[in-house]
């Protein structure tokens, strides 16, 4: 018999894969599901130009559906998807013909990856740290400052905070670059010269998602953290005459970061759907880019690849939070 | 004879708010004078929202705004060392804190912190007093939970992992490992079954007795102060209403309020049934005037609806304040 931490992760891989082969059936129905159609779309493309006759159009309808992998019924269509998802092959893009959708998507991935990775862990550790230190020191002035500005920041849809990024360090006072994910034309060698231009253009799409996400960090944890410095163990370690460091560190943003654990993770996991409108307003070239484009064409191959990976990548982050959350809190037990 | 260990005069201290222009003021500790001796266990007895913790909340100066200490003084006549905990500074207070002055408080369920074993708790509270090396420390800590009849495993236990009971008794070691010479205990057997309840009174009494400590002991529970405490004070209102040696308070009480206190308690034999006090505590933030026990007392005259009693001594080391002291019948 198998029992304790074994059976629970046993059950938790289970529930993993239950809930990714949900979500990729809900992702294929609503692609299939679209009114837009591939082929139209192509054929559309190619008869822009010029009149082609009804037998050329039917002809070129009929290749264009079996190069698609589109002939056949929705079964059909449904087995065949399944059997390339289990090998990790989403088959080739419609759109871009005949590149294999995980061509793209491996293309687009780091930028995205590398975009919102920096910007989620910068936010997350300023905002639970700026939020701790104000819920602890209710009464500096800098603090609550800090929580004003949280305050009016957060409310404000980000991308209306990169519209006028752009327009302050793009238009008014013209100091960065407001598109693309480095300098047009250059060299992709990894040469100085290239990194330092990978950083200066990602200055506007990462403060855009940060000076919006760190007020959400912010207002969270000096909330948890205003009531946990009223728990017992707080007033109890104050009359101990434990040092304010220690109780600020071990006693009360330990207990609050618990659960902005469990955020940060989440978070982390939405990365794969990139961050659609900043990517899209800075013409930065992520998953969110390709994604909005495939949706635009109809292409049902690139969109299921796009949702597929992040469909595991956030079930992923929530299963490995919940391994390692015995660790992080104690009275969590692995049963 | 030595200065009393503990001497608190003339406190004050009020919860003071202002909202929206209006300012509220709640008198939750009144003109409170008592003094304790080294050596002994101080009981402190009365109602609930009668000003018992916020009395020694502010004895440990551990208050926190809208509580102010408006009037009076709290000194500590340490064996060397003598503090006054309202005029001293954070880094004397925080010296004698728990090397002199240590704490036990009801709801042992969540004084230690959650998500660190015990060790910590140990650790934070109590290794800058003691001056050893990690190691010797821990060494320490075991032989103390042995003298206290626990097992030194539950250094490495999570407060969840401990049951109630337990947890009390890991905080009563914690509160004592430092041989303090002063232990506030808020209600410590609150939360505990009789049986368990036993188990954590017999370990203070005997704690205390081992090192001579002196300690204040705070509970509505009547029983337990008649089978622990040396002395009582009994509160009513904000104020120190009576107070004597434990056993002359129980024999002949000198306020009504005491003696309907004891009257409540069961007794072998009686069937008669027990009669509850009328009336709701006062309101504090409007207390009435005169004796604030005035409403709810069976012996009140114009004099108690007009004047505040002063505190004086009845017979030998008991005082009371109440204008009718000689009519309190004894149980």
């Amino acid at each position: 018999m198998i029992s304790g931490y074994p059976l629970y992760l046993l059950g938790r891989l289970g529930q993993f894969a239950l809930v990714v082969f949900i979500g990729i059936n809900i992702a294929f129905i609503v692609t299939h599901a679209t009114p837009i159609d591939p082929v139209e779309q192509s054929i559309a493309a190619a008869t822009q130009f010029g009149s082609t006759s009804p037998e050329a159009i039917a002809l070129m309808r009929q290749s264009l559906k079996e190069l698609y992998g589109l002939e056949g019924g929705l079964a059909e269509q449904y087995a065949s998807f399944w059997r390339r998802v289990a090998v990790g092959d989403f088959g080739p893009s419609l759109s871009a013909f005949p590149t294999p959708v995980s061509v793209l998507i491996g293309r687009a991935l780091p930028w995205t990856v590398s975009l919102l990775v920096v910007s989620t862990l910068l936010t997350w550790a300023l905002g639970n740290l700026l939020g701790g230190l104000a819920g602890y020191y209710a009464k500096n002035r800098t603090l609550r400052l800090a929580g004003l500005l949280a305050m009016a920041f957060h409310p404000i849809p980000y991308y209306i905070v990169a519209f006028l990024l752009l327009i302050v360090f793009g238009y008014l006072w013209p100091v960065l670059p407001i598109s693309g994910g480095y300098k047009m034309n250059m060299a992709r060698d990894w040469s100085w010269e290239f990194i330092g231009s990978l950083l200066i253009h990602g200055i506007l799409p990462v403060c855009s998602l940060a000076l919006v996400g760190l007020g959400g960090w912010f207002m969270g944890m000096r909330s948890l953290v205003s009531n946990i410095v009223t728990e017992d163990y707080v007033t109890y370690a104050e009359l101990g005459g434990v040092k304010r460091g220690r109780i600020l560190g071990s006693y009360v943003m330990r207990n609050a970061l618990v659960p902005q654990i469990t955020g940060l993770a989440m978070s982390l996991g939405a990365i794969f759907n990139g961050a659609i409108i900043t990517e899209q307003v800075f013409g930065y070239p992520g998953v969110g880019t390709l994604l909005v484009s495939a949706v635009h064409v109809g292409d049902y191959s690139l969109v299921l690849g796009i949702t597929t990976v992040s469909i595991v990548a956030v079930s992923l982050a929530v299963l490995l939070i919940d391994l390692l959350y015995p660790l992080l809190d104690p009275r969590v037990k692995a049963r | 004879m030595s200065a009393p260990v503990l001497e608190v005069s003339g406190l004050r201290a009020y919860y003071r708010t202002s909202a929206f222009g209006t300012r509220r003021e709640v008198r939750a500790v009144d003109d409170v004078d008592l003094r304790i001796e080294a050596g002994e266990i101080y009981g402190l007895a009365g109602e609930s929202s009668c000003g018992k913790t916020t009395l020694i909340k502010t004895i440990a100066n551990a208050i926190q705004p809208p509580l102010e200490v408006l009037a009076g003084s709290v000194v500590f006549n340490f064996r060397d060392q003598r503090i006054d905990m309202h005029g001293a500074s954070r880094e004397e207070l925080r010296d004698i804190r728990w090397k002199r002055l240590s704490y036990i408080m009801q709801g042992s369920m969540n004084v230690l912190n959650p998500v660190r074993r015990v060790r910590h708790a140990f650790v934070d509270f109590a290794f800058r007093h003691i001056g050893r090396s990690k190691a010797e420390f821990l060494d320490i800590v075991r032989a103390h939970l042995r003298r206290l009849h626990l097992e030194p495993d539950v250094l490495d236990a999570y407060p969840h992992q401990l049951s109630g009971g337990m947890r009390q008794r890991v905080t009563i070691a914690l509160a004592t490992v430092c041989r303090p010479e002063f232990i506030i205990a808020d209600e410590p057997t609150t939360a505990l079954d009789v049986v368990v309840q036993k188990g954590v009174l017999a370990m203070i009494h005997s704690v205390q007795r081992e090192m001579g400590s002196s300690v204040i002991f705070v509970t509505h529970d009547m029983a337990v102060h008649a089978n622990l405490t040396d002395r009582l004070g009994i509160m009513y209102g904000g104020r120190l209403v009576e107070e004597g040696r434990t056993a002359d308070v129980f024999r002949r009480p000198r306020h009504p309020y005491t003696a309907h206190l004891i009257a409540s308690l069961p007794r072998l034999g009686d069937a008669a049934p027990k009669e509850g006090l009328t009336g709701a505590p006062p309101n504090l933030a409007d207390p009435p005037p005169g004796c604030r026990f005035h409403p709810r007392c069976p012996l009140a005259s114009d004099i108690c609806r007009r004047e505040v009693p002063p505190m004086t001594e009845r017979a030998p080391g008991h005082r009371a304040a109440c204008f009718h002291s000689d009519q309190v019948s004894p149980p």
